[in-house]
């Protein structure tokens, strides 16, 4: 396998990606229990209610964070779902915040009266916690600097007893805490994860801790189906089916290269 | 095209260009990362954070019980001197303190007593069909356990019990490392989604 330089193996999948991305073929995603399951609760929110949702990761995992919250949006805007956004993590606030304020745009919802963005806490234990008690005196002013008591949406709203469900959009070990700290106050924890998260939090959605869960850009790409919309996740089903390809290729071909050396070295 | 989105793809260019070899260009944009990664934290710690919830509430309106975390979050700065160090232990012995106190209970309650109930399952169903799964859970859970019980040495049939929890846990490390496969392949799709679309306009 060292003949093959490893720039090669980085070209291949450059090529691969790049040509399955301009083929624009559409694949037909099987979807999973567990995405059902986030579909049908999102569907069986009553119009009105209220959710928060909570932007909890880095600028990093965005392009596989992206679709996946843009699907649920999508779906909750369309279900006239009020929205209250936060961000336990610092590089989450903006990301949050222009995924809601676009979204919102494209079905006519106002600021202040369908959706608000609360922003960022530090210590996030400290800030599920509090919430808990009040979420007036975690939050006295949102993202853009309105008092609480200002905001239209937010004056009906106390603390969890008033929300529907919280979705945590996380890269990382966030809802865990949201599931342990947050499941105190007995409100509904629903994660939109990546996939790299899934098996982390398998566990809970067995263990009913956790409402339902949807990982990666699959988890986007069959929520879109369920939707009836096409995003980013179905767009990248093909590439990333080819590149998986790829990636057993070359293990079996490290393989094949690997018994050869080794029945020579027997030889030798 | 606006200027964000060409910074954007010629940072990410260049970042994809450690793949051929460590470079200049790629060192550059790795400090640039670090640093307004840094800086944007910063600015949000600074105005969401300590001006919302600490210098306005104790400064504009008079709250004077936020003058104890004002003062801890001083102690802390004691760090920066050897002769002042032992100060900031104080605002660490509190929130060391605080966090204990409410994280074991919760990580006792939610990460093992709430688990351990969910693995123990009605052998039936109620509609009378065998539950399988329940049976693979708890030969799952116990022969985990017992690899990890190193009070006995692990020869004979308990050897051999704790054998079936090493292919449980390799079942478990390889699920894992197949969906992390699948997590960075769908990062660097994005990032091919944007180069190819909105940076080189090549796709929709």
């Amino acid at each position: 396998m060292h003949l093959l330089p490893r720039h090669f193996v980085f070209i291949g999948l450059f090529l691969l990606i790049g040509i399955t991305m301009a083929l624009d073929i559409d694949v037909d995603v099987k979807v999973s229990p567990y995405t059902k399951q986030m579909h049908a609760y999102i569907d069986s929110i009553p119009e009105g209610s209220t959710v928060i949702m909570s932007f909890d990761h880095e600028a990093s995992s965005l392009p596989e964070i992206r679709p996946i919250a843009l699907a649920m949006l999508r779906h909750a805007f369309s279900k006239n779902i009020k929205l209250i956004g936060v961000s336990l993590y610092p590089e989450g606030t903006l990301i949050g915040y222009r995924l809601m304020n676009n979204i919102g745009k494209e079905y006519n919802k106002t600021y202040g009266d369908d959706f608000v963005y609360l922003g960022f806490r530090p210590q996030y234990i400290a800030a599920i916690l509090s919430m808990g008690e009040s979420i007036e005196k975690t939050f006295p002013q949102d993202y853009l600097g309105y008092q609480y008591n200002a905001i239209p949406m937010l004056t009906s709203i106390t603390n969890y007893d008033d929300i529907n469900c919280v979705i945590s959009i996380a890269d990382g070990s966030l809802t865990t805490h949201w599931i342990e700290y947050g499941g105190q106050f007995d409100i509904k924890i629903l994660g939109a994860v990546t996939a790299a998260m899934v098996t982390t939090y398998d566990p809970y959605l067995s263990s009913n801790q956790m409402t339902a869960m949807i990982g990666g850009l699959r988890g986007a790409a069959e929520y879109e189906k369920l939707f009836g919309m096409k995003g980013g996740g179905a767009r990248g089903m093909l590439a990333q089916s080819a590149a998986h390809l790829y990636v057993i290729f070359l293990i079996v071909l490290g393989n094949i290269f690997y018994f050869r050396s080794r029945k020579k070295g027997a030889k030798n | 095209m606006d200027i964000s989105t060409i910074v954007a793809g010629l940072l990410t260019l260049i970042i994809f260009s450690f793949l051929y070899k460590d470079n200049p260009f790629y060192k550059m944009a790795e400090s640039l990362l670090i640093g307004v990664s840094i800086g944007y934290v910063l600015v949000i710690t600074w105005s969401n954070t300590l001006m919302d919830m600490l210098f306005e509430p104790l400064f504009q309106s008079g709250k004077l019980i936020l003058l104890i975390p004002f003062l801890l979050g001083l102690l802390m700065l004691g760090r920066f001197s050897n002769k002042t160090a032992a100060l900031s232990r104080i605002p660490i012995a509190v929130m060391i303190g605080s966090g204990a106190g409410i994280a074991i209970p919760t990580m006792l309650y939610n990460r093992t007593i709430k688990q351990l109930t969910a693995s123990v399952m009605p052998l039936f169903s109620p509609d009378g069909t065998f539950n399988f799964a329940g049976i693979v859970v708890i030969i799952g859970l116990l022969s985990t356990l017992a690899y990890f019980y190193f009070s006995r040495e692990h020869k004979g049939k308990f050897g051999l019990f704790a054998k079936v929890g090493t292919y449980f846990l390799m079942i478990f490390f390889g699920t894992t490392f197949g969906y992390t496969v699948m997590s960075r392949m769908s990062t660097f799709i994005g990032r091919m989604e944007f180069l190819l679309s909105d940076f080189l306009k090549i796709t929709q």
